[in-house]
């Protein structure tokens, strides 16, 4: 549904879903639920859902039966791949589907027809933080909100983005602990902050490391774990130097008395300290550096691993779906791996927008293929004009989805999705180390779950003893084998199976998942591809090389509650709700263009342009000078602005959050370029 | 003991679940000139406008008078109260003993002396049977006059405009509904009534009504150089009195508007309370006996009278001035105080939008909020209900921010913070 | 009897109480059908949920003219009966908290009546400001906030960290 993993109660009327609410005793969401959870009895049902194969022919689309539709498929393909080799097929996995099971089932089936090329919504989603930690802690740690003393949200809005979050952080500060969030827009969760620090898009990573120059100034920093446990300390001392609070203040906007606030609190509520760290932060030319940054202020701050601070959480050991031990395929050429080595070499993730260059150019070979389920790149990739050339120009696109989406409007072959609740899944829910089996309450004819799909289809190509498994449920009793769980086990325990017991400060009995087993503020791996090996920081574009004829700075994708990405825009039932889309524009910045809350204005970025009406804002609500626009509206698709070919470089991450742009009034012809910011 | 209740409507009502609620035992009798079953006078103007089915108009029945566990002789009324020998006397002669006796027995309309007002076609517009009477009249096409501009003239004209007709309000004072709005507030649903084709005449005198043969039934004949007004019917609301003649003879005071009475809707003589529009009791602005004859001051004075001649002290806050209804429209109430009378502490806060009338003003005296006018929508009510305990309470208004109130409630809340 | 309470400082304007609120009252998430209303106020950071408090002794109950407002005798809840009301608007007026509202096309007053002892805002609500609890002690978490807060002022008097 999305992925905040709720538990659900589902009520049934003869066979029907009827209502949704909260299941009370799972701990992730204890009962609560937002509207989009309900609004699953609307998806199910809706009138535009896909129930039969689609063929593209001359004359419009055709329905075919199933089999048909996998036939010849995979006829397409065999021919595809005898032509241009095998690895010129690629897989793409959206957010739709998941990120447990499904998506092992998607890398495993890429690389059982011989191809290293699977794709997915992590080239821009949840890998900046997952690598930024990683590099620096050999893992990306969870919160432990029961028993922190002070919340630090960096570029993160929970009551949109991960709604039960929000109760969590709220119940740390009936019990006394305190919230500080990094935004430059006064977002839902900001509204409670006891402090907030509207931050420049980009300039996180200053505002860190002058907070890192604090903590080492006043010696508050967490010695056992420095000098015990951590490489490289010397080299960050020593470039933390620099950032005082003026030149903070320079950088980031955020004035050095609230910089001196924060780095108080901070000092005091150490190490029960939550540092979490959103999506806000990742869409950077400096994403990485800066999540790294933060990664080693949780260290400073002695909160990695302890109780309230940041957590290495254990794992639910089930089986591996995935191939990378039998068939690596790495001697192929995986797309995008030797541009951004990281991304591939510690996620196994291609890269989509590389893809897409790849598709129009043939280099550095030809890629005439893709399977994509559960994904809508025409809306959600950055450079959509571009994206539907490349797609349009694919010898075989085949799309698997509930509905008919600007992504599926371009494909050969469409074919109708499982909803979530018409699988049967494993949910592993880290910050409370539970897994829960979730039940599989609906299933329509001819509507594959995604390992009827994967399996259908790799029998056909001859890979069918990579998919030995009768159905979903076998398959999940294989995963569950090494755990000594069963699914029995797990049937009966739906509040969640506790697999682990929650322990704190692991890293004195064994090393950590890095290179050196210890802390790494320098980081040999990144130095010796040729990286450097501290997280340095480099000021955005917009702010070293701005261009005047793009005087705004436009940040995307800050989230709504209704909508998720580019899905539940068909749920007219939301889309009467509020104004959709906007722009937010700050008062000063409204009023000195002459514009009217409501007016509609074009939006132009050097990639293209847009139009929309723009929301004025109050004064505090967002950064003068930047704009904010939420993606997945047809109407007002911003990703026709942003840019697929600036990239955080060890990530390859795009920028989509610190965009230049130009704005003009529809009501008079454009104006001079206007400098000021 | 015996407790004795003139009176079937609002404020009778609740003194009867107010005495109830303190005294279970004694005896407690209801007594009323008009017949049962209780109704709304305040929903006539909706039975009239066809939004409501005639049988909604009635609130109490005989279930809710035996829950009460009170004896009820409607349709009877009563000609002598004697207050020394303390009995009453019923128009049959029955004679009725009490020990505590409310006096609840509401108004009656009064024609205005104009010449030949009265006879067919010619309505008053107060209780159910002239309601009922003047329904089946209001025909499309028809042209009826209404004489005054009060509330309950004007919602009966719009009930007219609904219906189809043709209508002309006059007015004596120089505005439309002057006990309830402000000059601006006046005009603008002046303006309003005559977008909508009502003849809307202010500082009109009346002569006197004629009776032309022909297709003209009446002739509404005005003083002054004012063109006559033909009309099918006339329904005049024009002011009411208190049906009191029944105290003659006794020492209860009564005046031209009403009997006046204390804090605890005594009289002055022992036993005898007074309660509603037949009341003239304290107001929250420290008039001692105020007349306002309105359905939420009659319920609050009942239950007050009642739990006294109960035993249970409770003393009456003082009543607010308070009026809403939809007409033309619009949602038009007010509130309290809200004519500015030249006292430099006063301050007016002012929401107006020409291009829709909206209209909403609060009259302020030293960050103290005295009342209020709107002309809007009914989310705007909630501007005035918020400030109805402040008002009250002539406490100063920091207003705890609640919707609807927009961007009204964010002036306010800015300009209370700066007393 | 249990009642819904808000907790301004927990609240973050997310309105998902008001979309859950409408969904069960008009099968919509449009916020002019909902019970439940969250102000927002920018500049000042505040966010107030406000729903009918079903006070002991109504001020909508006492002065409606159409004995339309009764209280239900399981919920407690003070509701408004909509074969009854006439939409005259005068429980709109008497109400202090604003918390009754007019449906235009019902032409009804329409207030909340606790969705029958199950209500939805509370368990759409993502914060965990909106409560259902007993009137007794519907206010018991401001002890507890209140208490959070003397301890830091306590430990910070004595001087030392917490």
């Amino acid at each position: 549904m999305c992925d905040d993993h709720c538990a659900l109660n589902v009520y049934m009327e003869e066979g029907r879903v009827v209502d949704i609410d909260g299941y009370k005793e799972h701990p992730w969401n204890r009962g609560r639920l937002c509207s989009k959870g309900r609004a699953a009895v609307d998806l199910v049902y809706h009138p535009d859902r896909l129930w039969k194969p689609l063929k593209r022919t001359a004359s419009g689309w055709q329905e075919i039966p199933l089999e048909q539709a996998l036939d010849e498929i995979a006829e397409r393909l065999r021919g595809i791949q005898k032509r241009y080799g095998e690895r010129s097929i690629g897989v793409w996995k959206g957010e739709a589907v998941g990120f447990a099971q499904q998506e092992e089932m998607a890398r495993r089936f890429v690389h059982a027809i011989g191809s290293p090329n699977y794709f997915s919504n992590d080239s821009m989603c949840f890998n900046g933080r997952w690598i930024g930690y990683t590099v620096v802690h050999g893992a990306w740690s969870v919160p432990d909100y029961e028993h922190t003393r002070l919340v630090l949200l960096w570029g993160a809005n929970p009551p949109h983005a991960h709604p039960n979050m929000t109760q969590m952080i709220m119940r740390a500060r009936r019990r006394g602990a305190k919230l500080v969030v990094l935004d430059p827009r006064l977002s839902a969760v900001a509204r409670q902050a006891d402090l907030h620090a509207p931050v420049r898009p980009g300039t996180d990573g200053a505002l860190v490391w002058g907070l890192i120059r604090a903590l080492l100034e006043r010696g508050a920093y967490d010695r056992e774990l420095v000098e015990n446990h951590s490489v490289g300390f010397p080299a960050l001392e020593a470039y933390a130097r620099a950032f005082t609070p003026e030149v903070v203040e320079r950088e980031t906007g955020v004035p050095a008395a609230l910089l001196g606030e924060i780095a108080a609190a901070l000092a005091k509520a150490a190490p029960a300290v939550v540092n979490y760290v959103g999506n806000g932060l990742e869409h950077h030319e400096n994403g990485i550096n800066n999540i790294r940054a933060i990664a080693y202020l949780d260290t400073l701050l002695g909160a990695l691993d302890r109780e309230g601070g940041n957590r290495l959480a254990e794992g639910f050991p089930t089986r591996r779906l995935t191939l990378y031990q039998e068939r690596p395929l790495t001697e192929l050429g995986p797309i995008g791996a030797e541009r951004f080595p990281v991304l591939y070499g510690l996620r196994q993730e291609c890269h989509t927008m590389t893809a897409m260059d790849t598709i129009l150019s043939d280099r550095p070979y030809p890629l005439k293929a893709l399977l994509l389920t559960g994904a809508n790149p025409a809306m959600t990739n950055p450079n959509t004009e571009k994206v539907r050339r490349a797609l349009a120009a694919l010898e075989l696109l085949v799309v698997r989805d509930l509905f008919l989406t600007e992504t599926a409007q371009l494909a050969h072959y469409v074919l109708p999705a499982a909803s979530f609740l018409e699988r049967s899944e494993l949910h592993v829910h880290a910050m409370f180390q539970v897994v829960t089996l979730t039940k599989k309450p609906l299933s329509f004819p001819g509507v594959q779950d995604e390992y009827q799909f994967w399996h259908d289809l790799a029998r056909r190509l001859g890979a069918g003893e990579f998919f030995p498994w009768k159905d979903e449920e076998e398959l999940t009793r294989w995963l569950l084998e090494p755990t000594g769980v069963t699914l029995e086990q797990l049937a009966g325990h739906p509040e969640g199976y506790p697999y682990r017991s929650i322990r704190y400060e692991k890293w004195r009995e064994a090393p950590l998942h890095t290179p050196s087993g210890k802390v790494e503020f320098t980081s040999q791996y990144l130095k010796g591809l040729g990286y450097p090996e501290l997280a340095e920081y480099k000021p955005p574009s917009y702010q070293s090389s701005p261009d005047p004829a793009y005087p705004f700075v436009l940040v995307t994708g800050a989230r709504k509650l209704l909508f998720y990405h580019s899905r539940f825009q068909n749920i007219e039932r939301f889309a009467r709700t509020g104004r959709n889309p906007e722009m937010e524009m700050h008062p000063a910045d409204a009023a000195r263009l002459a514009l009217a809350d409501g007016e509609r204005v074009r939006v132009r970025s050097r990639v293209g342009a847009i139009e929309l009406p723009v929301t004025v804002t109050a004064p505090n609500e967002i950064l003068p000078g930047t704009l904010q626009i939420t993606h997945g509206y047809r109407q007002a698709n911003v990703n026709l602005l942003t840019h697929d070919d600036v990239f955080d470089p060890i990530s390859g991450f795009p920028l989509m959050k610190a965009i230049q742009v130009q704005v003009e009034s529809l009501r008079r012809p454009a104006t001079p370029p206007d400098t000021t910011p | 003991m015996k407790a004795v209740i003139i009176g079937n409507s609002a404020a009778s009502l609740a003194a009867a679940e107010a005495f109830r609620r303190y005294d279970r035992a004694s005896e407690l009798t209801l007594l009323a000139a008009e017949a049962g079953p209780a109704y709304s006078r305040v929903l006539l103007p909706y039975y009239l406008r066809g939004s409501l089915p005639r049988e909604r108009l009635f609130i109490r029945g005989d279930a809710d008078y035996r829950c009460l566990d009170a004896r009820t002789a409607f349709g009877r009324a009563v000609t002598r109260v004697d207050d020394r020998r303390r009995t009453l006397t019923l128009a049959d002669g029955e004679e009725l003993a009490w020990d505590r006796l409310l006096v609840a027995s509401g108004t009656r309309p009064v024609l205005p002396r104009v010449r030949d007002l009265e006879g067919p076609g010619i309505h008053t517009l107060w209780t159910l049977q002239d309601a009922d009477r003047l329904l089946p009249e209001l025909l499309p096409g028809r042209r009826a006059v209404f004489i005054g501009s009060g509330f309950v003239s004007l919602q009966a004209a719009w009930a007219a405009c609904v219906r189809g007709l043709r209508v002309t309000v006059l007015e004596a004072l120089p505005r439309v509904l002057p006990k309830v709005l402000d000059q601006t507030a006046s005009a603008l649903l002046e303006a309003r009534m005559r977008g909508h084709g009502a003849d809307v005449r202010c500082a009109v005198g009346i002569e006197r009504v004629e009776r032309p043969a022909g297709r003209t039934p009446l002739r509404v004949v005005l003083s002054c150089e004012d063109p006559n007004v033909d009309a099918d019917l006339v329904v005049v609301g024009a002011g009411v009195r208190p049906n009191l003649s029944f105290l003659e003879g006794t020492a209860v005071r009564v005046e031209a508007g009403g009997i006046p009475v204390d804090e605890r809707m005594r009289t002055g003589v022992l036993g005898i309370y007074a309660a509603g529009d037949a009341a003239l009791g304290p107001s929250v602005f420290g008039e001692a006996h105020a007349a306002h004859a309105l359905w939420p001051t009659a319920v609050e004075q009942g239950r007050v009278a009642g739990a006294n001649m109960a035993g249970h002290e409770r003393v009456y806050a003082g009543s607010l001035n308070m009026n809403v209804a939809e007409m033309y429209g619009l949602t038009v109430a007010s509130m309290g105080r809200f004519l500015e009378n030249g006292d430099p502490a006063e301050e007016a806060v002012v929401e107006h939008d020409p291009r829709t009338g909206r209209y909403v003003k609060l009259l302020f005296r030293g960050g103290v909020p005295l009342g209020g006018v709107v002309l809007g929508t009914p989310e705007d009510l909630a501007v005035l209900a918020a400030l109805r305990p402040r008002i009250r309470a002539g406490r100063k208004a920091r207003l705890v921010p609640a919707e609807p109130f927009g961007g009204l409630h964010r002036t306010l809340a800015l300009k209370a913070s700066r007393r | 009897m249990r009642i819904v309470t808000m907790d301004p400082e927990i609240c973050v304007a997310c309105r998902n109480c008001e979309y859950a609120c409408a969904f069960k009252q008009a099968g919509t998430f449009e916020r002019r059908d909902s019970n439940i209303r969250v102000s927002f106020y920018p500049q000042e950071r505040v966010c107030i949920p406000g729903t009918c408090v079903h006070c002991e002794e109504p001020w909508c109950l006492e002065v409606c003219p159409a004995a339309a407002i009764g209280r239900n005798p399981e919920t407690g809840a003070v509701e408004i009966d909509p074969d009854r009301c006439a939409g005259c608007k005068m429980c709109m007026l008497a109400c202090p908290y604003g918390a009754i509202r007019f449906d235009a096309k019902a032409r009804v007053a329409r207030k909340c009546d606790l969705c029958g002892g199950d209500p939805q805002c509370v368990k759409f609500c993502i914060s965990g400001a909106l409560q259902f609890v007993e009137a007794e002690e519907a206010f018991a978490f401001r002890r507890t906030s209140l208490d959070a807060k003397l301890t830091d002022l306590l430990g910070l008097a004595k001087g030392g960290r917490r």
